[in-house]
């Protein structure tokens, strides 16, 4: 079948009264979510999670992407109403565009990032579409030597990107490998670390860590925090009409925006984050008049937030054609799609192509659901945003404790969590990253297994791997990127390489 | 003399998980190590528990060079942390015998004051809603079987 025959049949699947709901359902929880300040689309894809499991794998995969796609259109709303970001893909869209609402362009700035956000979510989707077949294609040749080099590239990364100080990256990725030891190893069937516990047998479910991790200690850190009442200004659909020069110097940072988003998208750690401070940068860069930005400059306000769309789909590739996840979200992706025994990697276009081809009509669905929901609703939206987190952060905790224990009816379970989120507040209060905990407790199982299968294959001797072109190249990659931070570090030069997660979570 | 106290307690996390290392290599290394040919189950886990070690080492080395280590909480911020923290457990511990619908009652009232709700009533109607709400989410629509406890 060739790939337009697919993605109609994958129109057919994702046109049933279930997956439209569920696109729709996430897309606008992930508005809300988006809008709140605190609340990320990790936390809440986490405490979705299980709501999912009655529902099939793509149901599932749909209703979460739609949770993180939508919390990018959602983002911006907050940053350009109320000066308050309300996740940290949003923080650059404060600079320009509250100083566009302050100068009574909030309407306009508003409706050309919700129109940026359907342009590179609409290339985004494209840009998967046709790359991560072919991606899936060639990954089908890859043997546990080239997935284990793969990982090592992506922790070596990872480490780089998620934390101000690279160790600290790689204590918390060590950190999420060791928790997925716990438990009988599929492999020879030894119980490790279980100190002779039933419910440790099993291990410890991802779900229980990832809620408490991001859902439990974001709770906790609103708890402890101050509220400041925002102001927000009011928007009437009149007011949402740009002019024809903001239209103007809009197109291009919105293409240059969906473009280089997608690719920053390919990168491990908080890709959306960073691909909103490379637009802005290169915003301001091929500006003709760099003085505006920070004083409301439309360019600065579009070209991030197309980025930050088009980066959710970049990020997609490397999850379902290695069953790689780059990012917290792509974790909780992850874990969501094996809960549904569907194992994202190069098998995936052969033994369910269904699913990715029902989950890329269903997003072209939901992009188009997003700018009706947000064009519109922006008003009802920013209103969302001044909901007391006293009001909202009980129920919230509530959702959370009965969410988890459902699952297996484990009251195990949500002590786990509780222990998670309690550590995943000294961790984010003392500026440990948690992103890269989560994608090695998700990653551990497939790390171990590869590593292991590559020693018996090379029978213990590592040289082997000078053997396997690829294997080799991405060795050399990962250590000319720990040679030129280490060579960096040592001759004093920063490298501003890390962008704080904070509430990409 | 507070801030020498704050410091120390992001050091102290650091050794803690220094420690942790040494004690994974120690029990992993107990699981049978293997060889490099033939990886026993141990294997992983001593990487892992080596790397926890000396990373969080170095993170405390650099900290205490730098003369930082992360502070903790302050003294309100430490009491709504340890409220919020109990008012969890006395939920996961009572559920079974009161049942979710009354410590889901409990636990939002605590929660809302906890978090400076004022007055009595907006915390009360708060914890209704949400005991209704989650019994109707779970109960009734996802018919999830939840111990009734008391009201069983």
């Amino acid at each position: 079948m060739d790939g337009l025959q697919l993605l109609l049949n994958g129109f057919v699947n994702s046109l049933t009264l279930v997956n439209l709901l569920a696109c729709f359902v996430g897309a606008l929880i992930g508005t809300v979510v988006g809008t709140l300040p605190g609340l990320g689309p990790t936390a809440t894809m986490a405490l979705l999670l299980p709501f999912t499991l009655p529902y099939g794998a793509t149901t599932g995969l749909i209703m979460m992407t739609g949770v993180w796609y939508g919390a990018m259109y959602g983002g911006s709303t907050t940053s350009i109403l109320v000066n308050i970001p309300g996740e940290a893909a949003s923080v650059v869209t404060c600079l320009d565009g509250y100083a566009m609402c302050r100068r009574g362009r909030a309407g306009a700035a508003l409706a050309l990032v919700a129109i940026g956000s359907f342009v590179a979510g609409t290339i985004g989707i494209l840009g998967l579409q046709f790359f991560a077949p072919m991606l899936g294609n060639a990954a089908l040749s890859f043997g546990p030597p080239e997935f284990l080099c793969f990982m090592i590239l992506t922790f070596v990364l990872l480490a780089n990107l998620s934390a101000d100080q690279p160790l600290k990256g790689a204590l918390m990725i060590a950190a999420g490998l060791f928790i997925s030891t716990v438990g009988i190893n599929p492999m020879d069937s030894y119980p490790r670390f279980t100190f002779g516990t039933e419910q440790l047998m099993l291990g410890i479910d991802f779900l229980p860590i990832a809620m408490g991790l991001f859902g439990i200690s974001e709770i906790l850190f609103i708890a402890v925090d101050k509220y400041v009442k925002p102001q927000v200004q009011k928007i009437r659909l009149r007011d949402l009409y740009p002019n024809r020069q903001e239209i103007g110097r809009s197109v291009m940072p919105m293409l240059r925006g969906s473009f280089l988003g997608f690719f920053v998208g390919l990168l491990p750690g908080p890709c959306t984050v960073i691909s909103t401070f490379v637009s802005y940068a290169l915003e301001k860069k091929m500006s003709k008049n760099p003085d505006e930005f920070g004083q409301g400059a439309v360019e600065g306000v579009v070209g991030p937030e197309s980025a930050n769309n088009s980066a959710v789909m970049g990020s997609m590739i490397p999850l379902l054609t290695l069953g790689l996840p780059f990012a917290a979200p792509g974790a909780i992706m992850l874990a969501g799609l094996r809960m549904h025994n569907v194992e994202p990697g190069p098998m995936l276009f052969t033994t369910h192509p269904e699913v990715f081809w029902t989950f890329i009509a269903a997003m072209y669905l939901g992009n188009i659901m997003l700018l009706i929901l947000n064009l519109p609703l922006v008003g009802l939206f920013a209103k969302i945003a001044v909901i007391r987190p006293q009001v909202l952060m009980p129920v919230i905790s509530l959702i959370c404790l009965v969410g988890v224990y459902s699952v297996r009816n484990s009251l195990f379970d949500v002590w786990v969590m509780i222990v998670a989120g309690v550590v995943g507040y000294f961790l984010r209060h003392w500026r440990y990253p948690i992103a890269p905990f989560i994608i090695g407790v998700v990653l551990g199982p497939t790390t171990e297994n590869s590593l292991r299968q590559t020693l018996m294959m090379f029978r213990g001797d590592v040289t082997l791997v000078s053997e396997r072109p690829l294997s080799l190249a991405l060795l050399t990659v990962a250590v000319l990127f720990l040679a030129y931070r280490i060579a960096a570090s040592f001759s004093g030069k920063k490298v501003p390489l890390f962008v704080a997660e904070d509430k990409t979570l | 003399m507070e801030r020498a106290a704050m410091l120390r307690l992001g050091n102290f996390f650091n050794l803690f998980l220094a420690a942790l290392g040494v004690a994974i290599v120690v029990v992993s290394v107990g699981y049978g190590f293997g060889s490099l040919a033939r990886p026993g189950p141990g294997l992983y886990p001593v990487f892992l528990g080596s790397a926890i070690a000396v990373c969080a080492l170095f993170v405390l080395v650099g900290d205490l060079r730098a003369g930082s280590g992360g502070h903790g909480p302050d003294r309100s911020a430490g009491f709504t942390l340890f409220a919020m923290t109990a008012t969890f457990s006395l939920w996961i511990l009572a559920m079974p015998l009161l049942g979710y619908v009354l410590v889901t009652l409990l636990a939002v009232f605590s929660f809302g004051k906890i978090m400076r709700l004022e007055g009595w009533r907006k915390p009360l109607a708060l914890s209704v809603g949400t005991a209704l709400f989650i019994y109707v989410l779970f109960d009734h629509w996802l018919y999830v079987d939840l111990p009734r406890g008391l009201l069983g």
